[in-house]
């Protein structure tokens, strides 16, 4: 599996992908390179940016995608979903991340199991 | 060529004084069907449906999560007649998966300037398993007038007093609410009909009395001037979704003859209060819309919520628990922390708990869905204030010389259904 010249330690930029129905999507994409050779992709919904699904109801699909766009190994890769603060009077559009598991079918993700990561975790997740 | 179209029957909310408005999604759809379509439109919320052979195709709309199930039933019963079915609406675009598996066909989208195309699919015998528009919003021009004919108009009466019609002047919206999925289904953006349009369909309304059911009515200023200007001359009287809090908005709104909204009441903050207050101000009544089992709620915090409902003096309230609808930023939260126990659709009418609050048991938080509507309506029941949003809305029209009386030919009957006048 090759990996993708565009990407070398970091990342950051928009990602597009078809979602649901084959709806136009896009969501903020990290990919961190780490020290033990993991690679970290952090997907970021961005709301009223992404006219088409949210990555969470679509995030399987959106991991694959990655894996097969960058040529990163299954073996190695982290997923991190993120929702960013949006400043909202209401507490549901507070920042969160969460770590999520898929089992795998070759290099295709499904069944995704989601587990709430605080700030430092996350820190964490990106120095290793 | 004969098309059935269904509107499947649904529970109605606990609680709730039970009354049935004509439905908007089926009428909408009529207005696009080609002119050699002979439509027979069933709602089983006010008649019985028949099945027979009759029909050539089937078509179900479906605007509610507690549709599916029953329209999935009917579709299943005319499949074994041999017809087929279409499926179309907002549920049948939330649960479109599920769906596919008792339809010939679903079409995910809005209907403008595609149903011939669907028609003659049908008739060559090529009906698509999908018919997929959700990225493709049709030109807004294309919006004509709804096909209110197609509507049995005495099923939606009670006693005598007519129902309000419902009537949309824009789709989309530009806000991501937590338990909504308009940003699904009417993608993020918002889309006004051209004014003219507007002001044609509503010139064309026997009805004096709508629900303007846009999403909401504060998303673009200029606009939302324009439609209430030209809207006063045509005298309606009218229930919406939130108006802007521009003073010069609310004055139009007024004028164009706002009745009463319905106002998320979401917290006991002074902006809440002032936002109720401005609304009266203007002669505008208000029906909050309560949403229980949110995570910033404890139990402590809905019982004060309801004590300051009283407090403002809201018109109406209706109290209804987080359901968490597929698509909705709701239930990818609740998904994600494995909290959603109950995936039986029939229970997601908001009034049944299905997912495990945050701060209570979804026991305890069913028990406060009950104690708020039996606290607020304690002193003065639904009947009697729903009476007097009536009496302003009579008082207005007899001003403008706009008020029709009580068919006295229905008034023993309520939706179809005799009565008796007096009780």
């Amino acid at each position: 599996m090759e990996t993708n010249p565009e990407f070398t330690r970091y990342m950051d930029r928009y990602f597009e992908y078809k979602g649901q129905w084959d709806s136009p999507s896009k969501c903020g994409l990290k990919i961190v390179r780490r020290k033990d050779g993991k690679t970290l992709a952090i997907a970021t919904e961005i709301y009223r940016q992404n006219p088409g699904t949210p990555v969470t109801e679509w995030v399987a699909p959106i991991a694959s995608q990655i894996l097969h766009e960058f040529g990163l190994n299954p073996e190695n890769f982290i997923f991190v979903e993120h929702t960013p603060d949006l400043k909202s009077k209401l507490t549901f559009y507070g920042e969160t991340f969460d770590l999520v598991t898929f089992d795998r079918d070759g290099n295709k993700f499904n069944n995704p199991k989601w587990k709430r990561l605080n700030r430092e975790e996350v820190d964490l997740l990106m120095e290793e | 060529m004969k098309f059935k179209l269904i509107y499947p029957r649904w529970e109605k909310l606990e609680g709730q004084t039970i009354f049935y408005l004509p439905p908007h999604g089926p009428v909408v759809m009529a207005a696009d069907l080609p002119s050699h379509v002979e439509v027979d439109f069933t709602d089983e919320n006010v008649e019985e449906l028949v099945i027979d052979e009759t029909p050539d195709l089937i078509g179900i709309s479906m605007m509610l999560t507690t549709q599916v199930k029953r329209g999935w039933a009917i579709a299943d019963q005319y499949r074994k007649l041999g017809k087929k079915v279409i499926f179309g609406g907002i549920s049948t675009m939330l649960h479109a998966e599920e769906t596919m598996l008792h339809a010939d066909s679903v079409f995910l989208g809005e209907v403008e300037g595609r149903l011939a195309d669907v028609f003659d699919d049908f008739r060559k015998n090529e009906l698509k398993k999908v018919y997929n528009f959700l990225s493709k919003p049709p030109d807004m021009n294309l919006i004509g007038p709804a096909r209110r004919d197609i509507l049995k108009e005495d099923l939606y009466y009670h006693k005598g007093f007519r129902m309000v019609d419902l009537f949309h002047a824009s789709r989309g919206c530009i806000y991501d609410c937590y338990p909504c999925a308009v940003r699904y289904l009417g993608g993020r953006g918002f889309r006004p009909r051209p004014i003219d349009r507007v002001v044609e369909e509503l010139s064309q309304m026997e009805n004096n009395r709508l629900f303007i059911v846009d999403n909401s009515l504060a998303l673009d200023t200029k606009w939302e001037k324009e439609l209430f200007k030209a809207m006063i001359p045509l005298k309606k009287k009218w229930v919406s979704h939130t108006i802007e809090d521009k003073d010069e908005v609310l004055d139009l709104a007024a004028q164009a003859g706002a009745w009463y909204v319905y106002q998320a009441v979401f917290d006991t903050s002074d902006y809440i209060r002032n936002r109720i207050k401005q609304y009266h101000d203007y002669g505008i009544g208000v029906e909050g819309t309560i949403l229980l089992g949110l995570d910033n709620q404890t139990e402590d915090d809905i019982k004060r919520l309801i004590d300051f409902l009283l407090e403002i003096e809201l018109d109406l309230a209706e109290f209804t628990v987080l359901a968490p609808f597929p698509h909705t930023k709701a239930y990818s939260d609740l998904l994600k922390q494995g909290r959603i126990f109950d995936h039986d659709w029939d229970h997601y009418n908001a009034g049944k708990v299905v997912y495990h609050p945050k701060h209570m048991t979804a026991e305890r938080l069913q028990e406060l869905y009950h104690y708020a509507w039996d606290t607020f309506y304690k002193d003065e029941p639904q009947t009697q204030k729903m009476f007097n949003l009536l009496s302003t809305v009579i008082q207005r029209e007899t001003e403008d010389g706009t008020y029709k009386p009580r068919r006295r030919d229905l008034l023993d009957q309520s939706f179809g259904k005799e009565i008796n006048p007096v009780a």
